[in-house]
């Protein structure tokens, strides 16, 4: 195991629950038997491929397919002149669920082929034959005529006067109401805040479009039987994707079963339906026979949608003992042409301030869509902020923990107390575990050719609880059942829901049959986004054993055939109080300053994720997050050519994912605590890992070489250049 | 966001279909039969039968010159264990064994293995018993979504049979050409590590 | 893929046969030998041939022997039997050190050294099917593009830089490569096998489509010879080098007999620094020295607007390398 260590004096131990379980799905998982979305083969399937766009930016003026069809093996091919669907989760929700009610307000569509296209790789049309083969053949025998348009792919510059406009009320993105407006948050006033303050500083950041490049390319299966429709799709909210895959069809609820039984990652962007799911139904549909539907890993990159890119301007005022006076943030965010998410820049809550005024504005550019990816607005904000506040700290030359400790969140919003508060703890237990006071000297220390830098970043994140839903059945033998409707991503949400329904029921976990992955036999869930599988479903869950519980207490085991079951529909709320998890990293790097190759020497997280359902899963949940974070703020980067708007580095290769060997052991302690919330006091995990990552490895190489990086990825061109410019 | 249907919509609506559910086996698997299909060949398309040994048995196939071991595997061997995650070499979710070797199944084609003997992840467990490394996978929990489990565990079996004892960087040197995205490195290597302790111990 | 045929001959005369056949029939006919680089090609459609020649079958190419004049490596022998090859690590570390840097386990099990020496551009625009000097066009988008990987010497017309690790621990060690076509045989200094775009911008080597890269000959290591690869990536395993060094250096006890430094990673070919080599012979090995050689190494380099920074990244690895074989 990792070193992993647990605090647990806060939480009073139970049978199941906090203790190291494996997936109850493990086997299946070592074995090849696990069935993921393209293992999925049916009689009679059809392949299908998509044409995506080679232009940032045009408008098709003749589509020809009749080379196409006459390929033997061809069975159906769509474009936007005969499959035009509005694809509603793709676009204008600005971050909500496409409901009815904001299908009905919006004027903003994006269908599952639009013309004008506006990102290199938006699909133009689909191809369904016998193989796969034949489907991508016959892309290629396709005619399309574009009429180049210009574009524009950095926000900032997209908002210029001059800029072409990517829409025709303009780049600045709408919100759910069709309004062009940035995202604001005033308190107090900054004016008078800077000028109460002893020293003003200024400065830019900015993080680069990062792909989710979960492992499974994205692929859909789709079938009909007469009017009903069975869709195999890697989601990570079979219910959302239901809703959203029957409104966009225009066909009820009650005939779309979908069904997720494994899915190669998520990390965002997957709780409702794509573009692929609807692409595939109408193929399937036109064909006569179901239709498998496949992306390429390229396509998966350029096609669908990866992490906002952000440009952070932050002018921050402070007092001569390092007390926030001002906190101001104008931001921009790089949504591609549909605002498929908010385009948030989160991080000045992370700080109590009088004066704090966050104006983030998000932009359509014609790049790729971006979309949720694991903490959607936090990690590049939190390197923002927190490596302006770390370069504010060495400014004043203060110890960056000194400054943490006095400026960082103690109530939310300086206002709303939180229903427990730990990151005190957090941080100082991360310093001792790092020898902060002993290993930590002012930024560039070093000298030589190898620099030493330790760097520490802290997090506070949303924890909320809410609605979701649960059943929980038994029979004569004693054998339960839950149905829970989350697939699991990879997370281990089964397991963790296991482990609850056998807390709650008291019985040994190998009593307990999870139903999950099925809109068939599963009640509605949140869906696996936003780290509320665990705490929504998770109590739903102990809700319905309760009830179940009841009844056995009343009627005793069933006889016979016989199944009791009981249901549950909790939405718990949080009272005048708000609900976080917290947490503080610390990163050593080593940087040779003659190559600039940077290296991570040790990483230490230490999180308060509420109570830990399961240590096993959960280290895994901490080790990945962090990981992915590191290979945030050291590599991975989606170049785009600025001449000719088509990305260059798509995929694993060109976006220099993590490797075994760039990985470190990540050495984890929870704080574990029970603030009375949630299932037995769980908070949210899955994205706690990753958010304050980037700032603790940029706060790192800054102490190492006294050079602010200030642009993610933190490549060795740019460390270099740094180091260059100090000599 | 309101739940979608209510609770007796889905106790009457899906009754049967729960009930059929649970019978499913003694772990979390849920047994779909929806491996049933085998695409065809191009129409038109140039073929030619292969004779390969897969996981120890002989079989024949007609391939097209252009399919991948990668998908020849999984399209009409039906062995979907191996999983195809770039098709280009760069991901490694879909290492195999050829001869012993492990390689990218998705660079290599199907009509290049003829007479070569190639190990999936299928062939790791023998008569219901999982390898040391399958276990020592579950007990670290190194696989997370799972995707790229088949080609990790391909690689370290291929390390351990050549290096039954290997340090963390000759692990993370042998396996670093499978990519894993839930970025559980960690537990990957020491799975592995642990595994060639325990089988280090029944050698000796 | 566009369908094609795959033929594996038994031997190299059946396989020239099969590729001059081709030849004359009309058809588009490539070389491939482990495959994983061609066929990410084909897949992406960057090249589409009609037949596809597998060398690894060749017993006679596959294999490393030694002889009076030194080793004799067939062009089909795998990167991974290099790397583990007794004598090839002993006494030409530079050789087996860059075929273990290759990409990753899977790839260098399949890839051979023919393939690796012969392999195309990993310049993102090439890649991404930009019709460039090396997919039939006639501009290079790198030289005002993206170019952070680009070259920095020998650049123009294009501006790629040779990917292959092997390539410059072969020019290192002045190494013949013998070239089989229908024509019969020829031999070429390893040196004379990478042209520059200046020649064809079209090519990165001088094997015409019929011929076969069939064995590379590595001369006797002398008395006193040191040699290694150091190479440097931008993650630490599965990228190409953005800067490499192979140097070969004969040592007299401190004192520098013969030198040979070629860069990998910075040019179109393999990028041979002779005037640093004749700063160093006959010289005592000290730090000056390295200092003055590390400063000489980027003399002429000219950096296009985003790959500046290889210059002090030469340096730094040209000084590292001499530091570690001084040792």
């Amino acid at each position: 195991m990792s070193p992993q260590r647990a605090s647990s004096a806060g939480v009073q131990p139970l049978t199941t629950v906090g203790h190291p379980t494996p997936r109850i799905d493990a086997v299946e998982r070592v074995t090849g038997k696990a069935r993921y979305t393209n293992d999925v083969q049916l009689p009679g399937m059809l392949f299908a491929r998509v044409l995506r766009s080679p232009h940032p930016h045009a408008r098709i003026t003749s589509i020809d397919v009749s080379n196409a069809h006459a390929l033997p093996g061809v069975k159906a091919i769509v474009t936007h002149e005969n499959g035009q669907v509005v694809w509603g989760s793709g676009s204008v929700a600005g971050g909500q669920q496409y409901s009815d009610e904001i299908k009905k307000i919006t004027t903003h569509r994006r269908y599952t082929f639009n013309n004008p296209v506006r990102f290199v790789g938006e699909p133009v049309a689909a191809v369904a034959a016998t193989d796969r083969h034949t489907a991508e053949e016959a892309l290629h025998l396709i005619r399309v005529t574009y009429e180049v348009l210009p574009f524009v792919l950095e926000p900032e510059a997209a908002l210029a006067a001059d800029a072409p406009k990517i829409w025709p009320e303009g780049n600045l993105a709408v919100n759910n109401r069709n309004e062009p407006q940035p995202q604001v948050q005033r308190r107090g006033n900054v004016e008078e805040g800077f000028k109460a303050s002893d020293h003003v500083f200024d400065a830019r950041y900015s993080t680069a479009f990062v792909h989710n490049a979960q492992m499974e390319p994205r692929s859909a299966v789709a079938q009909w039987d007469g009017d009903r429709l069975t869709i195999y799709t890697p989601t990570g909210g079979i219910a959302n994707c239901r809703t959203d895959m029957a409104r966009d069809l225009g066909i009820p609820q009650e005939k779309v079963r979908v069904v997720c039984q494994y899915m190669g990652g998520n990390f965002g962007n997957k709780n409702q339906n794509q573009d692929a799911d609807l692409i595939a139904a109408v193929l399937a549909k036109a064909a006569g026979a179901p239709v498998k539907l496949e992306l390429s890993r390229k396509e998966d990159y350029i096609g669908m949608h990866g992490r906002w890119p952000t440009v952070q301007h932050y002018k921050i005022g402070v007092s001569n003992d390092g007390t926030l006076k001002a906190i101001q943030l104008r931001g921009f965010s790089g949504m591609g042409p549909y605002r498929k998410n908010s385009g948030a820049i989160a991080g000045t809550e992370l700080y109590q301030c009088p004066n704090v005024e966050s104006i983030v504005t998000p932009v359509f550019t014609n790049k790729t869509v971006s979309g949720n990816y694991r903490g959607p607005e936090f990690p590049q904000g939190f390197f923002g902020i927190q490596s302006m506040m770390d370069d504010v700290a060495a400014a004043l030359k203060m110890d960056p923990t000194a400054f943490i400790l006095k400026n960082m969140t103690r109530k939310f919003r300086d206002d709303t107390p939180y229903t427990n508060y730990s990151l005190e703890e957090c941080l100082l237990r991360g310093m001792e575990m790092v020898r902060w006071k002993e290993r930590w000297r002012p930024a560039g220390t070093d000298n030589g050719r190898l620099r030493r830098g330790l760097g520490v970043s802290f997090m506070a994140f949303r924890s909320g609880v809410g609605r979701s839903n649960a059943v929980a059945r038994v029979n004569a033998k004693g054998d339960y059942t839950i149905h829970v409707g989350v697939t699991d991503v990879g997370a281990g949400a089964k397991t963790t829901m296991g482990v609850i329904a056998a807390e709650a029921l008291r019985v040994p976990l190998s009593k307990v049959q999870v139903v999950w992955g099925d809109t068939e036999t599963c009640p509605y869930s949140v869906g696996e986004s936003g780290s509320r599988t665990t705490i929504m479903t998770g109590y739903a869950v102990i809700e319905a054993a309760k009830a179940l519980m009841v009844q056995i207490a009343e009627q005793g085991l069933p006889a016979g055939d016989r199944v009791l079951t009981a249901s549950s529909n909790p939405n718990p709320t949080v009272q005048g109080a708000v609900r976080n998890a917290f947490g503080a990293h610390f990163c050593e790097v080593e940087v040779e300053a003659d190559t600039g190759r940077v290296r991570v020497t040790r990483y230490v997280t230490v999180h308060d994720c509420g109570r830990i359902i399961n240590p096993l899963t959960a280290s895994s949940q901490i080790v990945g997050g962090a990981t992915q974070g590191i290979g945030m703020a050291l590599h991975e980067d989606l170049v785009y050519d600025r001449r000719s708007g088509v990305p260059l580095t798509p995929g694993y290769y060109g976006a220099r994912v993590m490797t075994h060997q760039d990985a470190v052991a990540i050495e984890n302690v929870f704080i574990e605590t029970d603030d009375g919330y949630g299932p037995y006091g769980a908070k949210s995990m899955g994205e706690s890992s990753k958010v304050p990552a980037p700032a603790a490895v940029s706060n790192a190489v800054f102490n190492a070489i006294g050079v602010r990086v200030k642009d993610l990825p933190i490549t060795r061109d740019k460390v270099l250049a740094a180091l260059g410019g100090r000599a | 966001m309101s739940p979608t249907i209510s609770r007796r919509r889905f106790l009457e609506g899906t009754g049967a279909a729960v009930v059929a559910t649970t019978i499913a086996g003694p772990s979390g698997a849920q047994g779909t039969a929806d491996i049933t299909g085998t695409p065809p060949h191009a129409p038109g398309a140039r073929t030619t039968r292969i004779s390969l040994t897969v996981n120890g048995t002989a079989r024949q196939i007609e391939v097209e010159h252009r399919w991948t071991l990668a998908e020849t595997l999984r399209d009409h061997l039906h062995l979907t264990g191996t999983k195809i995650g770039c098709d280009r070499g760069e991901c490694g979710a879909c290492t195999v064994l050829v001869d012993d070797t492990p390689m990218y199944a998705c660079s290599q084609l199907a009509i290049w293995m003829d007479g070569r003997h190639i190990t999936t992840v299928e062939g790791l467990s023998a008569n219901g018993q999982l390898d040391p490394l399958q276990q020592a996978f579950i007990d670290h929990d190194a696989p997370q979504c799972g995707f790229c489990t088949s080609g990790q565990l391909m690689s370290a079996k291929a390390l351990l049979a050549a290096n039954p004892a290997p340090t963390i960087d000759e692990v993370r040197a042998a396996m670093t050409g499978n990519v894993c995205r839930c970025s559980n490195y960690a537990h990957y290597t020491e799975a592995v590590l642990a595994a060639s302790r325990q089988t280090d111990r029944r050698r000796v | 893929m566009k369908a094609f045929t795959s033929v594996s001959p038994r031997s190299l005369p059946d396989a020239v046969t099969a590729l001059s056949r081709a030849r004359q029939q009309g058809q588009h006919a490539i070389i491939v030998g482990g495959g994983s680089d061609a066929l990410a090609l084909i897949k992406e459609r960057l090249i589409a041939p009609d037949l596809v020649v597998r060398l690894t079958g060749i017993r006679q190419l596959d294999g490393i022997a030694r002889d009076s004049n030194g080793l004799t490596i067939g062009g089909e022998t795998t990167l991974a039997a290099m790397a583990r090859h007794d004598e090839l690590r002993r006494a030409y570390g530079v050789l087996a050190q860059a075929a273990e840097s290759v990409a990753t386990p899977q790839i260098r099990n399949a890839g051979t050294l023919a393939g690796n020496l012969a392999q195309r551009p990993w310049c993102w625009y090439y890649r991404n099917g930009f019709t460039c000097f090396k997919n039939g066009g006639n501009t290079c988008y790198s030289a005002a593009g993206e170019n952070q990987f680009n070259a920095i010497f020998g650049g123009g017309p294009s501006f790629i830089v040779h990917p292959s690790d092997t390539a410059p621990a072969l020019v290192a060690l002045d190494a013949t490569f013998r070239i089989v076509g229908p024509k019969g045989e020829r031999t070429v200094p390893a040196a004379q096998f990478f042209t520059l775009p200046t020649v064809n911008p079209a090519r990165e080597n001088a094997l015409e489509d019929d011929e076969v890269l069939t064995s590379i000959h590595v001369p006797a290591a002398k008395a006193g010879m040191r040699s290694l690869y150091h190479k440097v990536m931008d993650r630490e395993a599965w990228t190409h080098a953005i800067v490499s060094a192979a140097a070969v250096l004969r040592m007299d006890g401190n004192v520098c007999r013969d030198a040979r430094i070629v860069l990998g990673g910075v040019a179109p070919i393999p990028w041979r620094l002779t005037e640093v080599e004749k700063l160093l012979v006959g010289q005592t090995m000290n730090d000056a020295l390295i200092d003055r050689a590390a400063a000489a190494s980027t003399t002429g380099a000219r950096p296009l607007r985003n790959n500046a920074y290889k210059v002090p990244l030469v340096q730094a690895v040209v000084g590292r390398a001499l530091t570690d074989l001084r040792a």
